[in-house]
């Protein structure tokens, strides 16, 4: 019944949707979705989980919120259309955002910063703005938030968008052919039921009433159920290269995507949030095509050219040596340099140290590993003091962050004191520490940061003199998860990107259950043959029956003091665990642009974590031909060098 | 040991002819400034005379600071001891080699890691790379590793190139048959790519000499064959003269006829072919480090020097002008001698070439 509806109502929004323009994204050679009837029996064999209800069953005193108090976000002086250049490091390797290498550096332009949620953070206020929810009702009481779809979402090939759709995303995110564990655990265990009450209407109740419930649900997306059907085996071939309808304002045409080489998102015109008030002046490019350059010098050269709108000058290297102040295209006015000093928790930059791996096991070598690394040094000489040191691997959550404990400071003698602990007493022909067996301390230190191999040459130097050797292997960045992702690494240079939330997060890196198969044998005690567990986010492997309690605790927990409490004890007991050196922080980014790319007023929004992230920005056509006219005819404009300290903040 | 008069004829010739020589002896000089590279370009100290006793860190084992009454345990830091020494003006001296810096350290003259520009006070002659490493040092080391590896690659590749042209050649029939064969195919495969190919798994853990080795071995496990055919031919030619026969007829063995009759009389052909294998050598490690496949960072290497010299070509252009330099020089000297060797050895001495 519904299901003919839904295909009723998607065969007339693709008739109207011809009638006016093209529909955006012919899918020609995108399968064909699976059993939908096999959907059903799903959701019928979990009744408890998936809900029907009519609208009447809705509590009657429910306090609906729809967020229209806070600013928007969009600068009233955008302008829509033009092509924005940009460049990606790597080929994406599948269109899927989920699934086996799903999780890399081009899914931010599929997903995170693109899809619409039901509601999304404000970026300056905090609270919750809507996107596809037209209004919502949290139910502290029943854990339960209550939530009213807006009727003009659709999808990007005209599909409404309904509670089927959200009802559809649990069925998606729950199943083991998806072959994601975090998606898994998370759908499986973090909500306890869906509820659809109309076509419009459901609610979601979470497994705690956490003090961010609210946006636990709200931050939940749909998933097209008319694109995929029922999900078999062979899901992660059948859409890798497959673009699935999306809520967000860009989609990727088939004759866009060229293997290795580009892909390009195109504006759908039809988009449905393109006038509502938070998403309105947003996503303002007809195109962006994204080539692929691999090189981040040459990434700069083709930005210097004006080939690409904008680069990324957070390094020193770049913003100082490579376009500094003086540069005749900076003086010129035609590239513009600012610096945006952002509020939000940072990315996780340090060593990841693999504890199932043998010395690293020991926590007297990684006590050592974190004093020999000199990352004091690599942020005064490297980064030129632009950047602050890490103190645990949570800052940035306010009073959820450790408040007083910091990241051990380069200290050769206490290096040598924990290594001799391990048993690393005297130093081999070359400095090197080994011990009585002959071992040597030495590990290789892998990254898939091509641009910061110079910071680990650096901390290689500087361990040297501790009686540590570091392997410097360089990766490219897809290479780089892969060796982390399966655990081969001995110690990683690598940083989590992190979401804008309240209180951090354990379970994903500190939890044994992402960490071994079978971590601890029933007894409790440390099970012999377990073996590391792949696609996890447990970089450390760490695996400590005390912190699995206190995540668990805290997953459980409703009472955010006790959160605070267990976030305090849990950054203790892992800063203690020492398997984890901490390494900066960066308070702001920073960008060089050319004249024709336009952000508002203030630049970007206070929890923004780039330049880009939230699409405020749009292109002036106009200003691309007048500038390229003025170089050749030497036309200058006053230069524009800003800093955007507004939101500044002294500690974090 | 007697030499043949006919190949001190070549020699001579060889020596006449004056560009060739002249490079080969200024080549010799650097491969002998190479084996002796620590005295010249390198951060420990060369003699250090500390309380009347004689001390010689440069090779052997690292002399921790303590050994200089200084505070640590890590390797004394000559530079600092020597001004150390002459504050203190008790008699101690130490003498630090020309370029007073190794490959690896960085040595800013500011607060920050940048590329700084030749300095003679600072004795960075060739100035500094982005994390203010002595461009002369990385360069040194960087050229030593990529000549003794040509060098060490042309030597393997002609063992088994000989070797096996010579078998082809002097055995000929269905031997030589199916190993043109094996031979037509695996020269077809693409050598750079399978070199990156096999070196991508190489696990990283090895250490940085073993990981030469293996790209060595990989790199002539693909370079063989052009050798061969070489050696085949003038084998097949050799092998039908009437010394040979005059040999076979008195009953040399097998490997007699082969390496006392026959490749002295192929040399030729193999030593006009040695300089051009050591220039492709040089230049197939540098590619394989610019393009990132090479040896593992923070190895000096001539490739790594460029991709950082090409990277901060407007900032910086002093990186890529000494490794750009060095490997022009590097591989003219190279080619000068190679073409003085071929017409030194060529049996015709006056050819026109057309």
């Amino acid at each position: 019944m519904r299901l003919s509806t839904a295909l009723a109502i998607a065969a007339l929004a693709l008739a109207v949707a011809a009638c006016s323009e093209p529909p955006p994204a012919p899918e020609s050679t995108a399968p064909s979705a699976g059993d939908q009837a096999a959907v059903d029996a799903y959701y019928a064999s979990r009744p408890e989980f998936f809900g029907f209800k009519t609208p009447a069953d809705l509590p009657p005193d429910l306090a609906w919120q729809d967020g229209s108090e806070l600013p928007d976000i969009g600068s009233p002086d955008a302008q829509k259309g033009g092509t924005e250049y940009g460049a990606i490091q790597d080929f994406p390797r599948t269109l899927r955002t989920v699934g086996p290498d799903s999780n890399g550096s081009f899914r931010p332009w599929l997903l995170d910063d693109v899809a619409v949620a039901l509601g999304h953070r404000h970026p300056d206020e905090f609270s919750i703005y809507p996107g596809i929810a037209a209004a919502w009702a949290v139910s502290r009481m029943d854990k339960t938030v209550y939530v009213r779809l807006d009727p003009q979402a659709r999808w990007s090939d005209g599909a409404p968008i309904t509670a089927d759709d959200f009802l559809y995303a649990f069925y998606f995110f729950q199943s083991p052919h998806i072959l994601a564990p975090w998606y898994n655990n998370w759908y499986g265990t973090q909500y306890t039921n869906i509820t659809k009450y109309d076509d419009h209407t459901l609610s979601v109740t979470t497994a705690e009433a956490k003090p961010d419930m609210d946006v636990r649900v709200l931050a939940l997306g749909p998933r097209p159920r008319h694109f995929y059907g029922a999900l078999g085996d062979d899901f992660v071939e059948r859409y890798q290269w497959a673009f699935a309808p999306t809520t967000g304002a860009y989609v990727v045409l088939e004759e866009d995507i060229r293997k290795g080489r580009s892909i390009a998102l195109t504006r759908n015109k039809n988009w449905w949030a393109k006038d509502k008030k938070f998403w309105r002046n947003r996503y303002n490019a007809d195109r962006i095509v994204l080539n692929v350059v691999r090189d981040t010098a040459k990434r700069f050269e083709a930005f210097k050219r004006g080939d690409l709108d904008r680069f990324g000058l957070n390094l020193a290297e770049y913003w100082y040596e490579k376009l500094p102040d003086e540069d005749d295209d900076v003086q010129a006015g035609y590239i513009h340099k600012a610096v945006f000093y952002n509020q939000r928790p940072r990315p996780t930059f340090g060593l990841w140290m693999n504890t199932s791996r043998p010395l690293l096991d020991d926590r007297n070598v990684r006590v050592g590993i974190n004093h020999a690394t000199n990352w004091q040094l690599v942020i005064d000489k490297f980064f030129r003091g632009d950047f602050r040191r890490m103190r645990t691997s949570s800052d940035g959550y306010g009073s959820f962050s450790h408040p007083t404990l910091t990241a051990r400071p380069y200290d050769i003698d206490a290096a040598l004191a924990a290594f001799a602990e391990a048993g690393f007493r005297e130093r081999g022909p070359d400095g090197i520490l080994v011990d009585a067996a002959g071992r040597r301390l030495s590990f290789t230190l892998s990254t898939g940061y091509e641009a910061l191999k110079d910071i680990l040459t650096i901390l290689k130097e500087e361990a040297i003199r501790a009686g540590l050797e570091l392997r410097i292997e360089v990766l490219d960045g897809t290479a780089g998860w892969k060796k982390v992702q399966e655990k081969k690494h001995d110690v990683f240079f690598s940083a989590f990107g992190v979401a804008l939330e309240l209180y951090p997060r354990f379970w994903e890196t500190y939890h044994s259950v992402n960490a071994y198969d079978q971590a601890f044998l029933t007894d409790g005690s440390v099970n012999p043959a377990r073996q590391p567990k792949t696609q996890t986010n447990n970089l450390e492997v760490l695996a400590l029956a005390e912190m699995d309690r206190m995540i668990d605790a805290y997953r459980a927990s409703d009472d955010a003091d006790e959160m605070r409490r267990l976030a305090h004890a849990m950054t203790a007991m892992h800063h203690e665990h020492a398997s984890f050196v901490p390494g900066y922080v960066q308070d702001f980014y920073r960008v060089g642009y050319w004249r024709w790319l336009r952000f508002p007023d203030g630049f970007d929004h206070r929890h923004s974590s780039g330049a880009g992230q939230l699409f405020v920005h749009w292109l002036d056509e106009e200003a691309k031909a007048e500038t390229q006219a003025a170089k050749r005819s030497g036309r200058t404009w006053p230069p524009s060098i800003r800093v955007y300290d507004q939101f500044r903040a002294m500690a974090g | 040991m007697a030499i043949n008069p006919e190949t001190l004829r070549k020699l001579r010739r060889f020596r006449a002819i004056r560009r060739g020589y002249v490079s080969f002896l200024i080549l010799a000089g650097l491969v002998g400034l190479c084996l002796i590279g620590e005295l010249l370009v390198g951060s420990r100290a060369l003699i250090v005379s500390y309380q009347g006793q004689w001390h010689f860190p440069t090779y052997g084992a690292f002399h921790p600071g303590t050994d200089f009454g200084l505070p640590y345990s890590y390797e004394t830091n000559y530079r600092e001891l020597k001004a150390k020494f002459r504050a203190a003006g008790e008699g101690d001296w130490l003498l630090l080699p020309p370029v007073p810096y190794n490959p690896f350290e960085s040595h800013a003259s500011g607060a920050v890691y940048k590329p700084e520009p030749p300095s003679l006070a600072a004795r960075h002659f060739l100035g500094t790379d982005a994390t203010s490493r002595d461009i002369l040092a990385r360069l040194f080391y960087g050229t030593r590793i990529a000549l003794f590896f040509a060098l060490a690659f042309m030597a393997s590749v002609y063992l088994i190139g000989i070797a096996i042209g010579c078998a082809m050649g002097y055995f000929g029939g269905l031997f030589d048959l199916l190993f043109q064969r094996f031979i037509e195919i695996w020269s077809n495969v693409p050598f750079l790519y399978m070199v990156i190919i096999v070196f991508s798994v190489v696990p990283a853990t090895f250490s940085v000499p073993v990981r030469i080795g293996v790209l060595l071995t990989v790199m002539v496990l693909f370079s063989w064959t052009a050798m061969t055919y070489y050696m085949r031919t003038e084998t097949y030619k050799e092998k039908a003269r009437d010394y040979t026969a005059a040999a076979r007829l008195i009953g040399a063995s097998i490997s007699r006829i082969i390496f006392r009759h026959i490749l002295p009389n192929a040399m030729s052909t193999l030593v006009t072919f040695m300089p051009f294998t050591v220039v492709s050598a040089i230049a197939a490690i540098t590619s394989l480090d610019f393009l990132g496949f090479g040896l593992p960072p923070p190895t000096p290497s001539l490739g790594e020097l460029l991709k950082q010299g090409t990277a901060t070509l407007r900032t910086a252009p002093w990186i890529v002008t000494a490794a750009f330099g060095t490997l022009v020089v590097l591989l003219t000297l190279v080619t000068f001698i190679g073409e003085a060797v071929r017409e030194s050895f060529d049996p015709k001495k006056f050819t026109v070439y057309q």
